[in-house]
């Protein structure tokens, strides 16, 4: 009556059948993999009755029992929660790259780990479990608050999940500097180590696995709603914000139990039910339980990797969250193919609260900061503590301190304001708070290459060093433009592009955290911006380039206020889109790679200066870059002051300082606005 | 007929900006009632306050003579079933799926679908006109086709009362009057109270029972279609000089002068 029916389905839609081959093909391969090793001294029956008996007459058989066959066990087991514990996550809140990863709750809960271990050994004894609940709660406490104004929205999610995770690890870091001592041990647990020595752990966790899993599927019916979004599905009589609350406490219970006994195994969680969607998982019931599957076999697969890595390179410890953070990164590149529509995802609300934006005089702002930041280079350069307590270096002698202290305070000021802009280019450019260089994993471009350089042990100077890092950003910016392209170049892909870049440096960090030793301290210090290590010639280098683009940056207002309003509208004003989008790329990326070889990839200066600008009333786009350039250089040159007098005579990263300040302020200014 | 819900001195604010104010309305049971208005009367956010999406800020509704604040979630969803304005992409849910959502209310989070589910589950569909379509991907329907599989969820639903959010407005002409037909139909069949926005005049006229309207948050005109398809009336919701004709008895030809 209404179309013609011929072509229609008559049935109920089946699951295709490459997914249960796949899942059958996964099993198979990653246990026959993880099993060969043991062939020449085993024969097949014997390996596979060492899951529950072994001959104590033979070794290989001991050996089997008590070290491979737990191992196994325990990376299927996890496996197969983590899974689960994704598909979950991403039906709760609507978004296809949600995970416990994504989310920061893993981050969390090492973070509480850290925190107990220093603090309150006692309780760890007491629970291993206790303290990384509190802190994976805490994380994703701290993800909704950030994100609830904003609506749930997937990118949003996973940049404020993102924005956590650094930010937790930046506060792990300041621990591990401080005091390093106690946490050597923590970093390779850290990095998810799934190496058993016997049945304990896993007779251990198995029944808290079980039962999280089971009342996870007694919310499936009322999960099954909120992809109706908010409101139908409170109008069907379902409690929305108890049911996220409900399964999102699940959640994080389930990922920081399994963090607390075997550290950070990140990505299971997110490449399960991505793969499992993929390969035409529709319903909930038929994605919980293929994820569930796929994460078991993802895992086993990750493990064996891990231990062939470890076995056959030198002998170090190749952590199992290493691997599987290699192929989490593929996943999420493989999800952005798949992801069409960013912007309006099943079960979100279409329209965030706007606030009245105020305005104010861009002069008297940009005065009162250009004070500001005099004053601070003053005080850097004159008032310092000596070995005989507080002095100031007279003007005279300016001359001879500048040595000491001119080069790092300018280099740390440039890159502040080159951050400050790319952040704004950036955000304007995304039309998402949440973007930054940071994100755009330009900075992790960098970082990946630098960490590959300390694990091929080459030895090259600062030169090199600095030569490397802008190859990275430049490859990095190389890969999102080609990824992009497809998208015509549009905001969110590339921040996902971003993200799968900063997988990837992570997978490499944990490799090097877990082989410890010097590199991974000169690493460290790199990676958390030591403004130290500038030298007279850099900084000025770094000024004439950066006065390059900021005269550059002049051609780009009109455009940037243009893109925000959409593709079709910006294109239907005679604007070049894709074009525009390139040229503003390319901008953005050089001035984030200057920067980063400065301050390293993990400040949070690109995200919070243009916020502030806004907040101090600059809501056009000129005026937000000035006054965002402005913030920026005053962040990171009171940063660079207070990392050499804070711990006098020793220093602090300036990177580091900045990184834990702006990611206070900008949780603080994100619940103010929340408010309002 | 008694009242169904019933709306006394009603307020609704936003922040700072009264939304709706001093609201005195009864709503009866088997009308089929539209609310009219300009953009930003109020119309949409009084029919989030009778499906509770919204809590009110001064005054009270009542449901059936109980008041909102002492009926249950899942009580609640029994009786009054709510269509958004923009229901969201489904994400691959076919059309059988989606109605079956529906008998949530009724079963909850663990309850087994009986036969009896099945049976209500098929006839929506059928009430609705989508059996071909119904192992179909919702997202891969047409406009028209989707109002439909979202308004067989709600009659799955069983409830006594519809509250529809511009059901029709991104429609063409032929879908428009389908689907209120079919709103129509159904509300005699099951003697269903039916509240729905909506913006043309003529249709409301056409297919509704009595026509409530708003200005700027206010209750400005209440009546049968006979009696606020006049001129002076039409113009005092809208704010346009407007006049009125009468084609046939009960078609009325709304313009603008």
């Amino acid at each position: 009556m209404y179309a013609d029916t011929s072509t229609l389905p008559l049935a109920r839609p089946t699951i295709p059948a490459t997914l249960p081959i796949a899942a059958v093909i996964l099993w198979l391969g990653a246990l026959f993999a993880s099993a060969t090793p043991w062939l020449n001294q085993l024969d097949p029956i014997a390996i596979l009755s060492a899951f529950w008996t072994f001959n104590p007459d033979q070794y290989a058989s001991v050996l089997a029992h008590y070290s491979w066959a737990p191992r196994v066990s325990i990376a299927m087991l996890i496996g197969c929660g983590l899974g689960l514990a994704g598909a979950v996550t991403q039906q709760i809140l609507g978004n296809p790259l949600a995970s416990p990863t994504t989310l920061g709750v893993e981050a969390g809960g090492q973070f509480g780990v850290t925190v107990a271990t220093l603090f309150a050994p006692g309780l760890l004894a007491f629970s291993p479990d206790l303290a990384a609940i509190g802190g994976g709660l805490l994380a994703i406490g701290l993800v909704i608050a950030l994100t609830w104004r904003l609506g749930f929205s997937p990118v949003t999610v996973i940049l404020a999940g993102l924005v956590i995770t650094f930010f937790l690890g930046a506060m792990n870091m300041a621990f591990l500097l401080l005091k390093g001592e106690w946490l050597g041990n923590l970093y390779i647990w850290g990095a998810g180590s799934l190496v058993q020595n016997n049945w304990g752990p896993f007779m251990d966790l198995w029944p808290r696995v079980l039962v999280l899993a089971i009342l996870m599927l007694l919310l499936m019916r009322p999960l099954q709603l909120l992809q109706l979004g908010q409101a139908s599905a409170s109008s069907l009589g379902a409690r929305v914000g108890l049911i996220r609350v409900l399964a999102l406490l699940l959640v994080v219970l389930m990922s920081t139990t399994v963090v607390s006994r075997v550290g950070v195994v990140a990505f299971i969680g997110l490449a399960a039910p991505v793969l499992a969607r993929l390969l035409g998982a529709r319903t909930l019931g038929s994605r919980l339980l293929w994820s569930t599957v796929m994460g078991g076999g993802l895992l086993l697969l990750a493990d064996t990797l891990a231990h062939w890595a470890s076995t056959w390179g030198d002998g170090s410890l190749v952590p199992t969250g290493t691997t599987t953070a290699l192929i989490g990164g593929p996943v999420i590149l493989l999800a952005l193919q798949g992801l069409r529509n960013t912007h309006h995802m099943p079960g979100q609300e279409s329209s965030p609260a706007g606030f009245q934006p105020k305005r104010r005089s861009p002069v008297i702002i940009s005065g009162v900061i250009v004070t500001l930041l005099l004053a601070t280079i003053v005080i850097s350069m004159g008032w310092s503590p000596g070995l005989d307590g507080w002095n100031w270096t007279p003007i005279s002698q300016w001359h001879e301190a500048w040595v000491w202290r001119g080069p790092r305070l300018l280099a740390a000021t440039l890159a502040g304001v080159a951050l400050g802009l790319a952040g704004t280019l950036i955000q304007r450019m995304t039309g998402n708070p949440m973007g930054s260089p940071e994100m755009l994993g330009i900075s992790g471009g960098a970082a990946l290459v630098m960490v590959m350089i300390v694990l091929s042990g080459l030895e090259v100077g600062r030169a090199g060093q600095l030569g490397a890092a802008t190859l990275g950003a430049a490859a990095a910016l190389g890969l999102l433009i080609l990824l992009a392209r497809k998208h015509r170049f549009a905001g969110n892909q590339l921040l996902l592009g971003g993200l799968a870049l900063y997988v990837f440096m992570d997978a490499g960090l944990r490799l090097v955290m877990a082989s410890g030793g010097t590199v991974a301290a000169q690493l460290l210090n790199w990676m958390y911006g030591s403004t130290w290590l500038t030298s007279e010639n850099e900084a000025f280098g770094l000024m004439a380039f950066i006065v390059l683009i900021c005269g550059l940056l002049c051609l780009v207002v009109r455009p940037l206020t243009l893109l925000p309003l959409g593709d079709t509208s910006a294109s239907a004003l005679g604007l070049p889109v894709a074009k525009a989008r390139l040229l503003l790329l390319l901008v953005a990326a050089v001035l984030t790679a200057s920067a980063t070889v400065v301050i390293g990839p993990l400040s949070f200066v690109g995200l919070i200066a243009p916020h502030l600008a806004r907040v101090l009333g600059q809501q056009t786009v000129g005026r937000q870059m000035i006054v965002a350039a402005l913030v920026g250089g005053l962040l990171l040159a009171a940063a660079d002051y207070l990392s050499r007098i804070v711990v006098y005579p020793g220093q602090l990263p300036a990177g580091l300082l900045a990184a834990l300040v702006g990611g206070v302020y900008f949780l603080w200014g994100l619940s103010r606005h929340g408010r309002a | 007929m008694s009242a169904f819900f019933k709306v006394s001195s009603l307020g609704v604010d936003i922040g700072d900006a009264g939304i709706l104010r001093n609201i005195n309305l009864e709503f009866r049971e088997g009308e089929v009632t539209a609310l009219l208005g300009h953009n930003g009367s109020g119309k949409s956010t009084l029919l989030k306050v009778l499906a509770r999406q919204l809590s009110p800020s001064s005054g009270e509704v009542s449901v059936l003579g109980t008041s909102f604040n002492s009926t249950g979630a899942r009580e609640f969803a029994r009786i009054v079933g709510y269509l958004p304005q923009h229901p969201p992409g489904t994400d691959g849910l076919t059309v059988r799926e989606l109605v079956a959502l529906g008998r949530y209310p009724w079963r909850g989070p663990l309850g087994r679908y009986n036969e009896d589910d099945h049976q209500l589950i098929d006839q929506a569909i059928d009430d609705t006109g989508l059996r071909h379509f119904q192992h179909r991907s919702v997202d891969t329907l047409s406009g028209g086709e989707r109002q439909r599989a979202w308004i067989a969820m709600l009659l799955a639903q069983q409830t006594r009362c519809l509250l529809l959010d511009e059901p029709i407005s991104a429609l063409d002409v032929k879908h428009q009057v389908e689907t209120l037909r079919l709103v129509h139909r159904l509300a005699e069949e099951r003697e269903l109270t039916v509240i729905v926005v909506l913006h043309d005049v003529d249709l409301a006229a056409r297919f509704c029972d009595r026509l409530v309207a708003l200005k700027t948050g206010e209750f400005v005109a209440d009546g049968s279609p006979r009696e606020i398809m006049d001129s002076g009336i039409l113009e005092t919701i809208y704010g346009v000089p407007m006049g009125v004709m009468e084609r046939a008895p009960g078609q009325w030809v709304s313009y603008v002068h």
